[in-house]
């Protein structure tokens, strides 16, 4: 009873009385009307003008037609040149009288919009309205410049051999370089709006004449059932649409290398992109998807399956590395040889924690350090470095916290946890190791045999817009077998299975 | 069976079948087989595996006759409503039981070789939860992770062979043919029953892509399984010779502890996670079975539930045994005697009634179409 009123009075909430924008929302879902003073007051009434720094509502006279008229646009997301340019100055100067607008201006888009709302989403979009006295319809040009960075070299998937361009937050970049890499009619770049009020915008790019119809659907439907106010990237969007948020494993892959991109879309895999995203979002994903990297394809098959063998080594030493440490010291000391064995001993003597507490101080040192120097200004990062080795790893040692073996056993897992490329993954490992270490410290070999069985069963109980997430090992599927290691190029004849994509073969 | 679920392919089915009938050799069944067949124990498989085949052939030739019916519903059909009832309630008795016996038998195995220290309910709640959360997860989510660890515990195990068959004695094996021709089959054909789960696996029926696939792979399975069994039985032998090899309780322990590669004396903490690995599978498997049973028994359609109820049971029984190493294995002992009698003659009648009622002379017709 008493968590019940407890649970009662945590979970009121103070009322609070929002504004009602009823009055708004009714006039912005009508029509412009004829007399252009009216709608010109609307707009500016609706934008705030002049108090709203960036919206220039310019009047005009048409020459030639004789008209009266009203260029509205946002001038930071517009190329103002190409309005002054190729709009306003041509309808000044214009002597013809029976010229229709279309044939005056010279942009390279001319579209025409009645309802309120869409103007404004058009003028909200870096789109530039022209309204004329007399007509219900308002012009609207595509003039749209938004700022941003140009296309650089990736910085989080770097590689040695193989296309070095990145992503940027200017999602028609993107889609040029996917463009520039798959050239076929069938490449599909579908846009579905995501959010009610910022109305942002997914794309989602596929092959169309392979991407199996039932997966695209079920994305589409993903994304247009969002009721969300804003989405500002894919991100925040891959929380939204993934089926398990509470789980330790990714579902969505996350790239971004458009060469990664374009070659999952060339498989039957859903691509999303959207602005102010410098990355791709890939679906369904595997957990194979996670460990391999792009450069594994690009090298010669035996360099390539080189580079994937110490991924999957490093893989396994981030994992147990800690956790077998502890295990062999405090359960299992008789597998060690003798002499190793008094080595340790001998290291430990003076340490007065047990195994367990000494791995789990140096763990959280570790990632301590591991995150501290991702924050750190970039001017006193090297700094950081030296205090985190020196003062951490040393000066520990000697002041007896922890045992030198210890620092080497940490430093091995964390470096090569930096081996697992894709940061999902390399936070479901790192995580994935803390419950090692501790089951470990509880059951020795045991536990970590048990707590491995059940991430197992966990692992392949998972299922990406359904896909198994183990697949194509198990269930076993129809594919190129491209699982720890890959095959020759020749030999990779199929397409996933697991996708269902229309056409199988790939050569 | 009420819920639907999407049917696994021959290597899952494999898989589970070698991990649930082949981790036998790892724990004290290879005791029971050398207790009265001394050193001629290596045959017990082999002759075992014989009559076991005949009679898996028989129950195939019955049960895969019937278009899409698993071991419950062609029993039922054949020996109608409350006959076949009682029949698969002894087999659900003997498939709890024997569950009940085995995890504590492995239990025993954890705490008496490896963690000595550790209170017996915390090894048992242990193995049980993870089999539980394994079992509850459903079929086709055992078979995958069957199949996931199966190639690198069936290179484990060949490693251990290896090992142990370059290091053993061979003149162990003589007289070949131990306490004499005819003790050596009446003895081994009493413990037939180490292939009883063959039995359960027939359950599975419906539940594997095709007819086919179920055939082919438990033959495969089948194979691998009396090798396996036969050679490992061979490597007791010849490290430790029968006298000794009767003394020992858990030979394949024992024998990872014996066995040495290069500096590293004691190797047995090594292999102890894939052993673990290969049993938390099987008892999954294990108890997904007998939940399935338990489950058309009692009219329970979403069976799966039952499950942890059915672990949480299983610990509180299998603790009663006081001094489970010698209890435990006269319990082992009682019941691979009941169901021997059981697993012989299942099969033969089964596949009497349906000659009876002339359903193999259709189903073979049909075949042919």
């Amino acid at each position: 009873m008493i968590g019940k009123f407890l649970r009662k009075a945590y979970k009121s909430v103070p009322p609070y009385s929002e504004e009602s924008s009823k009055e708004d929302i009714k006039q912005k879902e009508q029509d412009i009307g004829k007399k252009l003073q009216k709608n010109t007051q609307t707009f500016q009434s609706i934008y705030s003008y002049p108090d709203n720094q960036d919206v220039k509502i310019r009047e005009l006279h048409i020459g030639g037609l004789n008209k009266k008229a009203t260029v509205i646009f946002i001038s930071t997301i517009t190329d103002t040149n190409i309005i002054e340019q190729h709009i306003i100055r041509p309808l000044i100067e214009n002597s013809a009288e029976s010229k229709s607008i279309k044939d005056i201006v010279s942009v390279q888009t001319v579209a025409t919009e009645s309802q309120i709302k869409k103007i404004l989403s058009k003028i909200n979009s870096g789109n530039a309205a022209l309204l004329i006295d007399g007509e219900e319809q308002a012009q609207i040009f595509n003039v749209s410049s938004f700022e941003g960075r140009g296309v650089e070299k990736s910085q989080n998937e770097s590689l040695v051999k193989g296309p070095k361009e990145a992503f940027n937050e200017m999602v028609f970049t993107n889609i040029s370089l996917i463009r520039k890499k798959i050239k076929n009619e069938n490449l599909v770049v579908e846009s579905t709006t995501a959010s009610v009020r910022s109305k942002n915008e997914v794309y989602m790019v596929y092959v169309k004449d392979l991407a199996n119809d039932k997966l695209v659907d079920n994305v589409r439907n993903r994304i247009k059932s969002l009721n969300t106010d804003v989405l500002q990237n894919l991100g925040l969007l891959e929380q939204r649409i993934e089926e398990r948020p509470r789980s330790v494993f990714p579902t969505i892959l996350y790239t971004e290398r458009p060469d990664r991109a374009a070659s999952f879309a060339e498989d039957g895999y859903i691509v999303l992109l959207m602005d102010n995203s410098p990355d791709a979002l890939i679906l369904p994903a595997t957990f194979w998807s996670f460990y391999h990297s792009s450069e594994d394809h690009y090298l010669r098959f035996l360099y390539g399956n080189f580079t994937r063998m110490l991924r999957i080594a490093a893989m396994f030493i981030t994992l147990f590395s800690s956790a077998i440490y502890i295990s062999i010291v405090t359960f299992h000391a008789e597998m060690i040889p003798p002499d190793l064995l008094l080595a340790i001993a001998a290291s430990r003597e003076k340490v007065p924690f047990p195994a367990a507490i000494e791995i789990i101080i140096m763990e959280i040192a570790f990632e301590l350090i591991r995150e501290a120097g991702l924050r750190v200004p970039s001017p006193i990062g090297p700094t950081i470095g030296i205090v985190g080795a020196l003062i951490l790893g040393q000066a520990a040692v000697q002041a007896n916290i922890v045992s030198p073996i210890v620092v080497i056993v940490v430093a091995l897992g964390g470096l090569s946890s930096f081996a697992i490329a894709d940061i999902s993954m390399n936070f479901a490992i790192r995580l994935c190791r803390f419950l090692l270490v501790l089951s470990a410290a509880f059951f020795g070999i045991y536990g970590m045999a048990a707590l491995f069985t059940i991430g197992l069963f966990y692992l392949v109980s998972i299922k990406s817009f359904g896909v198994p997430y183990l697949s194509p090992l198990s269930p076993k599927y129809i594919s190129s077998g491209d699982t720890v290691f890959r095959r020759l190029l020749r030999n990779e004849f199929y397409r996933p299975g697991y996708l269902k994509p229309k056409d199988m073969k790939k050569q | 069976m009420g819920q639907s679920q999407e049917k696994i392919g021959i290597k899952e089915y494999l898989a589970i079948m070698i991990l649930m009938v082949g981790t036998k050799l790892t724990d004290d069944t290879p005791a029971i087989l050398f207790d009265n067949l001394r050193n001629a124990g290596w045959m017990g498989p082999l002759i075992n595996g014989f009559i076991a085949l005949i009679l898996t052939y028989l129950l195939m030739r019955v049960v895969l006759s019937y278009e899409n019916k698993n071991l419950i519903e062609v029993i039922t059909h054949l020996f109608g409503k409350y006959l076949g009832y009682v029949v698969l309630f002894i087999l659900w008795i003997i498939s709890f039981g024997a569950l009940t016996v085995d995890t504590a038998i492995y239990t025993d195995i954890i705490g008496t070789m490896y963690f000595t220290n550790t209170p017996t309910i915390v090894s048992y709640g242990v193995l049980m939860m993870v089999c539980a959360y394994g079992a509850k997860r459903g079929l086709e989510q055992i078979g995958s992770v069957a199949w996931a660890v199966f190639p690198y515990l069936q290179f484990i195990l060949f490693v251990i062979l290896v090992l142990t068959l370059t290091q053993g004695e061979y003149a162990f094996l003589t007289p070949i043919l131990g306490p004499g021709g005819w003790e050596v089959v009446k003895e081994s054909s009493f413990r037939l029953s180490i292939y009883f789960d063959i039995l359960y696996l027939f359950l599975l029926v419906p539940f594997v892509k095709s007819k086919k696939d179920f055939k082919k792979g438990t033959w495969i399975a089948f194979i691998v399984i009396v090798v396996q069994l036969t050679i490992t039985m061979i490597g007791y032998l010849v490290l430790f010779d029968y006298v000794s090899v009767e003394q020992l309780n858990y030979p394949f322990h024992e024998l990872i502890r014996f066995i040495q590669i290069g500096i590293f004396g004691r190797v047995e903490s090594f292999f102890f996670p894939f052993w673990l690995i290969a049993s938390f599978v099987r008892f999954a498997a294990y108890l997904y079975l007998s939940a399935m049973l338990f489950g058309w028994l009692f009219k329970i359609e979403e069976f799966e539930y039952v499950i942890p109820t059915f672990a949480t049971l299983i610990v509180l029984v299998g603790l009663i045994p006081e001094s489970p190493t010698f209890a435990i294995f006269q319990l082992r002992e009682a019941i691979l005697k009941f169901s021997t009698p059981v697993f012989f003659m299942l099969p033969i009648l089964l596949w009497m009634m349906a000659k009876l009622k002339g359903d193999l002379k259709h189903a073979d017709n049909t075949n042919k179409k």
